[in-house]
């Protein structure tokens, strides 16, 4: 009989339920494809030689899992203020405890089981989307990936039931040990924002003062070394924190001063705001620290990968030396745009390459301005007298003998190369292009075509190509990794808010009725939800923004422009938790705003 | 003096359930109406259809027939925006619970009205004060509603409901979640309102204590108006006596 009632209350509130699978489905299908990643030893050994990376996966999984059980115990709590009227009355009814008891842990681990197993089908779908995406449309290569990788869906399903079990036995005390009065009135309990204005100025100051340390931490990451990492977290936390409590509860005291709180109903969102505002401060500093540690991942990730074609450009004076180049080849070259390119000849004696000297006083071979790590690939043109001293130790220039073994270089004047006997006369031809990336598949068969002519023992060709074609290959590692890891945050944070925001609809469910009641027109009500949910979503948004401006400091050292996609990846997450925001108003709305007559 | 009619209503019929579900006929055909600055009591046995009466008269619901008319305008056919208008510019309500949004003050709950219409910041301040001095609850306004009693909060509720001068208060059994003493005071809070400010008040009750508040009782019994009862010039305690004989016939 009590199933019967239990899951009529089921059917009666399917929407609801519908919403929760929603979410812990989505939920359970990102962690899956971040185990995905991280459980793979394999791939993250192939495709980063950088031995930080799997400390990087760890760090990583630690803090999903942790906002995994953030994120499980709102989705409970959502459950839990869905059911505790209901499992009240059964109670007053004269129900067992044991029997409701009995009920809620069954009924929460079903509600868990269902949707990791949902979740990890979801999961493995969208790892192979994602991953198809990234390949194609980045030209990135990873190897070792599979989108099924048992190991992921062991620890997936082992976290998720684990969770599930625990929440369970949690809702089976809660239920017991709370008293039935309780439970039939919890939603009526309320908390009233007090006014100290003293307090509020310190926590302002306070914060402010923390974000600072904290955002000087990170910029100060060659000094500080290891500490400055840690040192950030806590201080850009603790800020965070003061910073939300204050603000907020300022701004809307502000604001209720003001004609626009007596305008339709305003001051009815500002209460809204006001009196959530505990309740949220904790859930809006978690959100605005994953949205900066999510952008931060993608960003980086991009950053890194976007530095191929600038690091090509740093590391070689031309983009690629090609030999002897047949008429396939010419072709190829002169499908290339933007290009320049120089012919110098040579003439082999021994092991010897001879040069025109006046060849190079005529059209100048350019040489990198610096050699230094993150030099901006600016080139300069020496006098002849210099540059044949500092050519035959430079690695552009040796690098463009015939490659069929170990070659020295020499110059000659022009009558005495001109004098040299040799059956043929060799050229080279070098040339220079800004867009590597967007050529990259000529130059692919440039090279291809010159590894069949001129088999090396090392390298395929010399110039800044083979160093893009490296560097590609290792950053794309670390590109697909940020993808993941900050969509994966992302996902997470934003339902976490939204399960946050929609576990308090059932309180507002009679704030709106009553507002119906006394002719409130449903275009006010709908405004009203908006912007109580935009507030909540803006703030964590902007202050994690500001977060990876800072934060990304710390890539200083290793990288040209850390903040250059930043603007890229904070567009894509906007539109992302855009998204999320329309989701959430959308079924908020569904949830409290009544309809304007009975039986409409 | 002729009195013009602030609500009139002929051939009201409700029937509750779609075509093909059980159906239940729960008003019958009902016809009255109420003059401007009029105390009008409706009383019933419990499911006698007073709830589904007042639904109907504030839009609540829509009726199965018959029209509803409101200073001359038919309300029945309001939709959307001209329903929510109508509301809050035609009708001030006082409900048994949640009455009063527990997230703003006193003083916010009874400018919701007023902010609604768009009302100026400086003339919500003055009608707020108007009526808070009129009722007695300025001391209450920068309070919250969890920090008054349930009478203070039915007061509150009240100057919410005249704040902006509507045709008409409805209250179904306001007093209902009151005790004797907080509702006799929110009840000559009510007469107060109605005889000086000559507001219409409409009060659905099952309480002959209360109903002896107004000026005339309508019965209903089974959907119908049954019987009606008029105070005249009897005082209080007598027309108490008279509704109590009266609920005594029916139970006969
Ligand atoms: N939404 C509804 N659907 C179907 N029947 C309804 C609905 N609302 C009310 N009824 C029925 O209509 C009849 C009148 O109900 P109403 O609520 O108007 O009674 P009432 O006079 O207010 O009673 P009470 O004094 O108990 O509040 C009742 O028989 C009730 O069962
Ligand atoms: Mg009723």
């Amino acid at each position: 009989m009590l199933t019967k009632l239990s899951l009529a209350g089921i059917k009666n509130r399917f929407k609801d339920y519908l919403v929760l699978l929603t979410g812990l489905i989505i939920s359970a299908a990102v962690f899956y494809m971040f185990a995905n990643l991280a459980t793979n030893r394999e791939f993250v050994k192939s495709n980063t030689q950088i031995s930080m990376a799997s400390q990087v996966f760890i760090f990583g999984m630690i803090l999903l899992i942790l906002i995994t059980i953030v994120y499980i115990a709102y989705a409970n709590s959502f459950l839990l203020s869905m059911r505790q009227h209901d499992y009240g009355l059964f109670m007053m009814l004269g129900a067992k405890k044991n029997r409701i008891g009995e009920l809620v842990f069954i009924e929460t681990l079903l509600i868990g089981v269902i949707s990791t197993i949902v979740g990890i089908v979801l999961g493995i779908g969208m790892s192979m989307g994602l991953s198809q995406i990234l390949f194609n449309q980045l030209g990135l290569t990873v190897h070792h990936f599979n989108a099924l990788y048992w190991p992921a869906i062991v620890t997936t399903i082992c976290l998720y039931v684990g969770l599930f079990l625990l929440s369970g036995i949690f809702n089976l005390t809660k239920l017991v040990r709370t008293p039935v009065l309780k439970l039939l009135h919890i939603d009526d309990e309320v908390y009233l924002p007090k006014r100290r204005p003293l307090v509020q100025l310190t926590e302002i100051v306070a914060g402010i003062l923390l974000l600072a340390i904290g955002y000087v931490a990170m910029a100060k990451i060659m000094t500080l070394q290891l500490l400055a990492v840690p040192l950030a977290l806590v201080t850009i936390t603790l800020g965070s924190y003061l910073l939300f409590s204050a603000v907020i509860v300022g701004a809307v005291e502000l604001l209720k001063q003001t004609n626009f709180a007596n305008k339709k109903l305003h001051n009815f969102t500002l209460a809204q705001i006001m009196f959530r505002v505990r309740s949220y401060t904790r859930i809006l500093t978690i959100v605005s620290l994953l949205f900066a540690l999510a952008l931060g991942a993608i960003s980086v990730g991009a950053g890194f990968q976007r530095q191929a074609p600038q690091m090509a450009k740093s590391t070689s004076a031309y983009t690629m030396a090609i030999n002897d180049m047949d008429k396939k080849e010419h072709n190829l070259v002169s499908q290339l745009n933007d290009t320049h390119t120089l012919t110098y000849s040579q003439k082999i004696v021994g092991n010897t390459v001879y040069y025109n000297e006046q060849e190079f006083v005529d059209h100048p071979l350019p040489m990198l301005d610096s050699r230094q790590a993150l030099n901006d690939g600016s080139l300069k043109t020496l006098p002849i007298a210099q540059f044949k001293k500092v050519a035959l130790n430079d690695m552009d220039f040796t690098g463009l003998v015939p490659k069929n073994g170990q070659q020295k270089s020499e110059f000659a004047t022009q009558s005495d190369f001109e004098n040299l006997n040799t059956a043929t006369t060799h050229t080279v031809t070098i040339i220079r292009l800004n867009n590597v990336l967007a050529q990259r598949k000529i130059l692919d068969r440039l090279e291809k075509l010159q590894q069949q002519r001129f088999p090396a023992p090392t390298m395929a060709t010399v110039g800044g190509f083979q160093t893009y074609k490296m560097f590609n290959a290792l950053f794309s590692g670390l590109e697909f990794m940020g993808f993941f890891l900050g969509f994966a945050f992302l996902a997470m944070l934003a339902s976490c808010l939204m399960f946050k925001i929609l576990s308090g609809a059932n309180k507002d469910v009679v704030r709106y009725n009553m507002l119906n009641r006394i002719g409130t027109r449903r275009v006010l009500m709908k405004q009203a939800v908006r912007g109580e949910i935009l507030t909540l979503f803006a703030l964590p948004g902007i202050l994690g923004i500001v977060d990876v401006l800072f934060g990304l400091q710390v890539f200083k050292p290793l990288m040209y422009h850390p903040n250059a996609m930043t603007g890229w990846s904070i567009l894509i997450f906007c539109v992302l938790y855009g998204v999320y925001y329309g989701i959430t108003t959308l079924i908020y709305e569904r949830l409290v705003i009544p309809k304007e007559q009975m039986n409409a | 003096m002729q009195k013009t009619p602030v609500v009139s209503v002929s051939g009201l019929h409700k029937t509750y359930g779609r075509k093909n579900e059980q159906q239940y006929e729960a008003l019958k055909g009902i016809d009255f109406t109420i003059d401007e600055g009029e105390f009008v009591g409706i009383m019933g046995a419990s499911g006698s259809g007073k709830t589904t009466l007042l639904n109907l008269l504030s839009t609540l619901d829509t009726p199965t027939s018959g029209s509803v008319e409101v200073n001359g305008q038919d309300i029945t056919g309001f939709k959307g925006k001209a329903l929510s208008d109508f509301r809050s510019e035609e009708i001030g309500f006082i409900f048994q619970d949640f009455n009063l949004l527990e997230s703003l003050t006193a003083k916010e709950n009874i400018a919701l009205p007023l902010s609604l219409q768009g009302v100026k910041k400086a003339e919500i301040s003055k009608a707020v004060k108007e009526v808070a001095t009129t009722l007695s609850i300025e001391n209450l306004l920068s309070k919250y509603p969890t920090e008054l009693s349930g009478g203070q909060k039915q007061r509150v509720a009240a100057a919410r409901a005249i704040v902006h001068r509507p045709a008409i208060i409805m209250g179904d059994e306001p007093t209902g979640a009151l005790d004797s003493k907080s509702a006799r005071d929110l009840l000559d809070l009510m007469t107060d309102i109605n005889k000086n400010q000559h507001v219409s008040v409409l009060l659905v009750t099952h309480d002959p204590f209360s109903a002896s508040f107004c000026d005339r009782i309508l019965f209903i019994q089974d959907g119908q108006i049954g019987q009606e009862l008029k105070k005249a010039d009897n005082n209080r305690q007598t027309f108490y006596q008279e509704i109590l004989n009266q609920l005594g016939t029916f139970e006969q």
